[in-house]
């Protein structure tokens, strides 16, 4: 069943070039798993940047050059040599006893670096490892697939799979601060979601062995700058909850087929670029084929989503209570948008049945906003 | 959220306008605040980029750090923006009243930043400071290390609801006004000032599309937008490393003033739109119990500032077991108390209790003013009670302790809840008062209401003994710190050797 749902996502994304999930994309997964525009633009690998730009909004996101810098800098030096950095830390920090230890790179194959033959070693020698046959303690730039609605992703993380006792571990190394044993809970959960995809990876490939999934740690080591200096330090993070959460919303995703079904004929994202890689589609002929689409918008998506300031303005137009975010969501269950909630308040709609407790308690808080000189 | 709060945020996405959610402004606004807009170096830890920082419109200082990552040029900034601070705090360390214990300075420093973000950024810097040595190798300069101190007692005073020491300013638009967009874009300011106050001429949807776009509206930090970092910052600090390596003292100073004008026209939108804010606060009323709270920040203001005289060590970097209970026991007592003072000064917030049943008003329909109890101690005592008959959607517990806004009734009036009865769509509510009587047997006249007076009633928030901890020896093992810990005089001699940053 899968070929003709690849078509129809190959014709959602029309003449442009596939993208890769990338770190974000599998964060937006997590974070809004609900939403079909951008499950429908992530799984057909649409360029979600240029769409949105085409369509009146462009993404706000960029990385600063300085950000850049610092994260390669950083994960450099702890890479540096070997990964000497790397080990004083999970020796002293992580007061873990690591004998003897072996450093192999596997991000390329006697320089031949197609994703393919990286895989394959990648296998090879982690499978070997997890036997008991291989001699070494860490892995370079693993080169990982990831069944994603159906077709298999190359996650070429930044990092290194760590062996220790009979487990893998997955190290993740990020640049944001660790002060005082404390880091942005923000950055660490993206960061988690991050590493959670390689780890269901990881052991999607190792049970191809007949490994089994115990062979992966849920705990995640986090290299980060100790306080304000450059020098890395190491904590474990519990990923299982995050791995059990993308576990489920990756089985979700091969269903696309269902979201697919439910689209007319002809719909196409394409932007009809030419040689010079212009857009020459009409925005509102795009902005049309998007409207098509259902999109559950949270104030969130502002931080991760490049379709966000769309969506919020597609949710302004119909007047969605999600524009004003779960605070105000949660206080008004069962109503969707701001004309119906204020409709029901003022008394010049029927509320349904299941909206007749919602309806005295919005007409009582009325009341009192009137008592008040408020107009309501 | 309330509900009434949220029905004001729907009024003001349908009517593109913000809507006052309070009639009050809840929070002290100093005479004289010192606004800082703390930018820092996106992706480094904490590395400051440049403050603005002054205590009056057209009185402000531009501080840029020309070279981030350079360690000396950082703490020759933090000891920059430090005596400015600490000459401000100073200005308030004048005036005493009161004798003995009870001594304390008549008025207290307030630092504004633009939003949650700069009170982290200037945690950060104070956490940055308060360990440095000034003397020995890494020394930095006197007023670096009692900077960092100042400024973690201010961040940490900014823990505590109702406290006015450190404030973002958007928090306090936001507690005034609601507007048509989520909490998170509230903690932008220019769009936040686009709700509430738009340029002339301008719609509200124009002024938000504005706030967006950093080329019109730079953010208002800490960070600063990448565009500008990949566009104009980052070039420009490289045309000053490499004055700086070739030592040609014309282009160094070409450079540095580049990048000053720079940075100054991201922070100056910022800087303009943070002090019409602030005379937009002016114009709303402050509440009747701010000037309390207002005490209360003094007091702390003066304890904190003696023991800054008697040779103080830095606050811990994680607080210990007794410590974090007395920090959460006080936080919590300060929201308790802020909500309550808040619905007891505000008829907006008392309404937007009453709209989710956590206080209600109504009218008395019975009264028994002669009813007298006689207690444990065999003492005879009045206890009127009353029936209010509601048509709030009540949720509050039989024996919850009550206070009464009310201005029938005198402010120290006490009551209980005795019982409540659902009466078609309305709530029968018996109450007890149980003060505010006067010390005679018989009710004062006047004290306790009559059938048909209008009354409203929220929960107490009660009185609570100071919490009392067990000394430091006589601690269980597992409630003291870890003995490896070290001493905090010491602990970052680590760091302070450490060549920071890297080019």
């Amino acid at each position: 069943m899968n070929a003709p749902v690849d078509d129809r996502l190959a014709a959602l994304r029309g003449s442009a070039r596939r993208l890769p999930y990338s770190a974000r994309s599998l964060a937006a997964l997590e974070n809004n798993p609900r939403c079909t525009l951008r499950a429908l633009l992530d799984s057909s690998g649409s360029d979600k940047a240029a769409i949105a730009e085409r369509a009146g909004f462009p993404s706000p996101f960029g990385q600063s050059t300085f950000a850049l810098a610092r994260g390669n800098a950083f994960e450099a030096m702890v890479k540096a040599n070997g990964c000497a950095e790397l080990l004083r830390v999970l020796r002293e920090t992580l007061q873990l006893t690591l004998p003897e230890v072996g450093y192999t790179d596997l991000n390329d194959v006697g320089g031949d670096a197609r994703p393919e033959i990286r895989a394959a070693r990648t296998a090879h020698l982690l499978v070997r490892a997890a036997l008991g046959q291989g001699d070494s303690t860490l892995y370079d730039h693993p080169m990982l697939r990831l069944i994603v609605g159906g077709h298999a992703v190359f996650l070429e993380p930044d990092l290194v799979a760590f062996r220790i006792g009979d487990r893998f571990h997955v190290v993740e190394i990020k640049s944001f601060p660790i002060i005082d044993g404390q880091a942005a809970p923000a950055q660490v959960r993206s960061a988690t979601t991050q590493a959670c995809a390689y780890v269901i990876a990881l052991r999607a490939m190792l049970a191809q062995a007949g490994i089994g999934p115990q062979a992966v740690s849920d705990q995640i080591i986090l290299v980060a700058p100790k306080d304000f200096t450059n020098r890395p330090t190491a904590a474990f993070v519990d990923a299982r909850k995050q791995v059990a959460t993308l576990t489920r919303q990756l089985d979700r995703i091969a269903r696309i087929g269902d979201l697919v079904a439910l689209l007319s004929d002809g719909l196409t994202f394409d932007l009809d670029p030419d040689s010079d890689d212009r857009p020459r589609r009409p925005a509102e002929e795009l902005t049309s084929a998007l409207d098509q689409v259902d999109t559950t918008y949270r104030p969130d998506c502002l931080n991760h989503c490049e379709m966000a300031f769309y969506c919020r303005s597609r949710a302004r137009a119909n007047m969605s209570l999600d524009v004003l975010g779960p605070a105000v969501r949660e206080q008004l269950g069962g109503i969707d948008t701001t004309t119906m909630a204020l409709g029901l308040a003022r008394g010049q709609l029927v509320p349904a049945d299941d909206q007749r407790e919602m309806t005295t308690a919005l007409r009582h808080a009325a009341r009192l906003r009137a008592e008040l000189g408020g107009a309501a | 959220m309330s509900m009434l709060s949220a029905l004001a945020h729907l009024e003001a996405m349908e009517s593109w306008q913000a809507i006052p959610l309070t009639e009050f402004r809840h929070r002290h606004l100093s005479a004289r605040p010192l606004v800082i807009i703390p930018l820092t170096m996106a992706g480094e830890a904490g590395a400051p980029l440049a403050a603005m920082v002054g205590s009056a419109r057209r009185q402000r200082t531009l501080l840029v750090v020309d070279q981030p990552r350079n360690r000396d040029q950082r703490f020759a900034f933090a000891a920059a923006l430090g005596q400015i601070v600490m000459d401000y705090i100073n200005s308030f360390r004048q005036d005493r009243r009161g004798d003995g214990d009870r001594s304390r300075y008549t008025d207290a420093p307030q630092i504004l930043v633009p939003n949650p973000g700069g009170i982290k950024a200037l945690a950060d810097l104070g956490r940055m400071c308060r360990f440095r040595q000034t003397t020995g190798p890494y020394a930095v300069a006197e007023v670096v290390p009692e900077f960092g101190m100042w400024l973690t007692f201010l961040v940490d005073a900014a823990e505590e609801a109702g406290t006015s020491m450190l404030l973002p300013i958007t928090g306090m638009l936001a507690e005034h006004w609601a507007t048509g967009q989520s909490t998170l874009e509230n903690q932008n300011l220019a769009s936040l000032m686009a709700w509430i106050d738009p340029p002339s001429g301008v719609s509200v949807e124009q002024a938000l599309a504005d706030a967006e776009n950093p080329d019109v509206c730079p953010p208002a930090g800490p960070t600063t937008s990448p565009q500008f970092d990949n566009r104009d910052l980052a070039p420009a600090i490289r045309r000053f490393d490499t004055a700086n390596r070739l030592g040609d003292p014309q282009a160094l100073a070409d450079a540095e003033s580049d990048l000053r004008d720079l940075v100054a026209e991201q922070v100056q939108p910022t800087w303009r739109m943070l002090w019409n804010a602030v005379a937009l606060m002016r114009t709303v009323p402050e509440a009747p119990r701010a000037a309390r709270r207002f005490e209360r920040d003094c007091v702390s203001f003066t304890n904190y500032s003696d023991y800054q005289d008697s040779g103080p060590l830095p606050q811990r970097k994680r607080d210990a077991a007794v410590g974090a209970a007395r920090r959460l026991g006080r936080q919590e007592r300060a929201l308790a108390d802020y909500e309550a003072d808040m619905a007891f000064d505000d008829p907006f917030v008392l309404a937007d209790r009453r709209s989710v049943g956590e206080a209600f008003a109504g009218t008395v329909v019975e009264a028994e003013p002669g009813r007298v109890v006689t207690t444990d101690k065999n003492r005879r005592v009045p206890r009127p009670r009353i029936v209010v008959r509601t048509e709030d959607p009540l949720r509050l517990a039989p024996d919850t302790a009550l206070i009464s806004p009310s201005p029938t009734v005198p402010a120290n009036h006490r009551a209980r809840i005795v019982a409540t009865v659902p009466d078609g769509a309305a709530t029968l509510v018996t109450v007890e008062i149980t003060s505010g009587m006067g010390r005679a047997r018989v009710p004062t006249p006047g004290t306790v209401p009559e059938g048909g007076d209008r009354i409203a009633y929220l929960p107490d928030p009660g009185w609570r003994p100071t919490p009392v901890f067990p000394d430091a020896d006589s601690m269980p093992w597992t409630h003291t710190a870890p003995p490896d810990q070290p001493d905090p005089d010491n602990a970052e001699s680590d760091d302070a050797a450490e060549e920071w940053g890297h080019d």
